[in-house]
């Protein structure tokens, strides 16, 4: 088995780098994949509350580079999936503790025995952007329709085609609030594909649920009805080479849309 | 007074609408041209000091050949796909005649020799090492303080002698050889697309 390593990077903190990683893996595994997952945060970890796996790590990566541990040791399972596994960053050490060398040398051992190995990747370009890269050769930019992180994202993209093992990257526009597009005050998916010019992978709208799966440590794919848990589903299905089209996101939230979408699914309901 | 003040409330109503119309319209639009022009800059390293330079050399070097509205001249970034281009587009007044032209580039070599000879100029002396010490900021920061002043100067001249211009043609011809201290002689477009490569590597 040779599997493939995508790091989901964005620049900008906070547009939802870890909760796409959570999200994406998770529905990886539920489509039959074994995946694990990196947390390269090194001193800010924050993979393993997104997944309620916080409890179980004994290992962490650092464990792996200083040998205190077999890598397969520090691997934590998932409770309901078990093709899903996380790598779990040292909340203790900086992010000089692992170089890219021996990021590099993980993602090769995990290849061996994993479908895909989705690397997180910290905020900012500094080092810690430097080792999260370093082992993979694929990547996906999130980024959200606000300025700050447009811009964040293309210097990440700037960086990323200045590296000779990444050999595609895809954008993931979070975060989009179609009323909002809608009426004109913030930038369309297709706007900020036509600013910067890269492919699409998935389009997440804007989604009060995610609050509370991060709270409850359990990802939003796994709630077949969240709009954000379709579009994290289609991401995954992209991302294993089939071809699903975007969801349009306008009709969907539209009041109208809604108000008749009730009225048929109470119809239904009565007809049941 | 009923009727004044249902007036009153329908203007105040629709003026609100008037107001949320505007903004709407522009949040987007406002956003997508200050992103642009902040990615154009950190994708060049073109600081809008350099755009603002890079405007004046242009006007200089193509008033040689051509007279034009030099207020309307608009110098941009614009993207299609990958490739980043550099749009200018200058308003032509009127077409030289070669003469003029002629004139013009003579009046150049000329300013060039005396000023080889006489002191260098301002202008010249920055030039040089702004090309030098590109690589610190402080020294260019500085250089451009110069420059500025140079210009100042220049522009009131440019201003005296625009006043003139309609009586004295060969005045203003003049004046532009002066200014110009570039080389390059060949662009003599009038509306120009450089592709500049950005992006590292595509």
């Amino acid at each position: 088995m040779t599997g493939r390593v995508i790091v989901i990077t964005s620049g900008k903190g906070g547009v939802g780098k870890t909760t796409t990683n959570a999200n994406i893996g998770t529905a990886l595994a539920r489509a039959g994949k074994k995946v694990v997952m990196i947390d390269t945060d090194l001193g800010l970890r924050n993979l393993d509350l997104l997944l309620g796996l916080e409890n179980r790590i004994v290992y962490t990566i650092v464990d792996v580079v200083e040998e205190r541990c077999k890598l397969k040791q520090a691997l934590v399972k998932d409770k309901k999936n078990p093709n899903l596994c996380l790598l779990a960053a040292a909340q203790t050490r900086d992010k000089t503790a692992v170089t890219e060398e021996q990021l590099k040398d993980i993602c090769e051992k995990l290849k061996k025995d994993f479908d895909f190995i989705l690397v997180d990747c910290p905020a900012g370009i500094e080092q810690g952007f430097q080792n999260a890269v370093a082992g993979a050769s694929e990547a996906i930019v999130v980024t959200t329709p606000e300025m700050s992180a447009v811009r964040d994202a293309d210097r990440i993209i700037g960086l990323l085609e200045a590296k000779e093992e990444i050999k595609s990257y895809k954008l993931l526009i979070n975060r989009v609030r179609p009323n909002l597009i809608k009426s004109n005050d913030m930038m369309s998916v297709d706007d900020v594909v036509e600013i910067l010019s890269a492919e699409l992978i998935g389009i997440i709208p804007e989604d009060t649920g995610i609050i509370t799966s991060t709270n409850k440590g359990e990802p939003i794919v796994n709630e077949e009805k969240s709009l954000a848990g379709v579009a994290y589903r289609n991401v995954a299905r992209r991302i294993m080479g089939e071809e699903v089209p975007f969801l349009n996101l306008e009709e969907e939230t539209s009041v109208i849309a809604k108000v008749k979408k009730f009225f048929s699914n109470l119809v239904k309901g009565k007809e049941k | 007074m009923s009727e004044n003040i249902f007036k009153e409330i329908y203007s105040k109503v629709l003026s609100l609408f008037k107001q949320t119309e505007k903004n709407d319209e522009n949040a987007k639009d406002v956003a997508k041209n200050r992103l642009r022009v902040v990615l154009m800059q950190d994708r060049t390293n073109l600081t809008p000091e350099l755009l603002q330079r890079m405007r004046k050399e242009l006007i200089e070097l193509l008033s040689k050949y051509v007279e034009m509205d030099k207020e309307a001249l608009d110098l941009n970034f614009d993207q299609e796909g990958d490739q980043m281009a550099l749009m200018l587009s200058i308003p032509v007044i009127r077409a030289k005649d070669e003469a003029e032209i002629e004139k013009a580039l003579a009046e150049e070599e000329k300013a060039k020799d005396t000023e080889e000879v006489e002191e260098t100029s301002l202008e010249d002396e920055t030039d040089e090492e702004t090309d030098k010490e590109s690589d610190e900021t402080t020294e260019e920061e500085s250089n451009e303080k110069q420059e500025e002043e140079a210009e100042k100067n220049k522009n009131s001249e440019d201003d005296e002698v625009t006043a003139e211009a309609t009586e004295n043609e060969e005045a203003e011809d003049i004046s532009n050889s002066e200014e110009s201290n570039d080389e390059s002689e060949t662009s003599e477009q009038e509306n120009e697309e450089k592709p500049s490569s950005q992006k590292e590597t595509k």
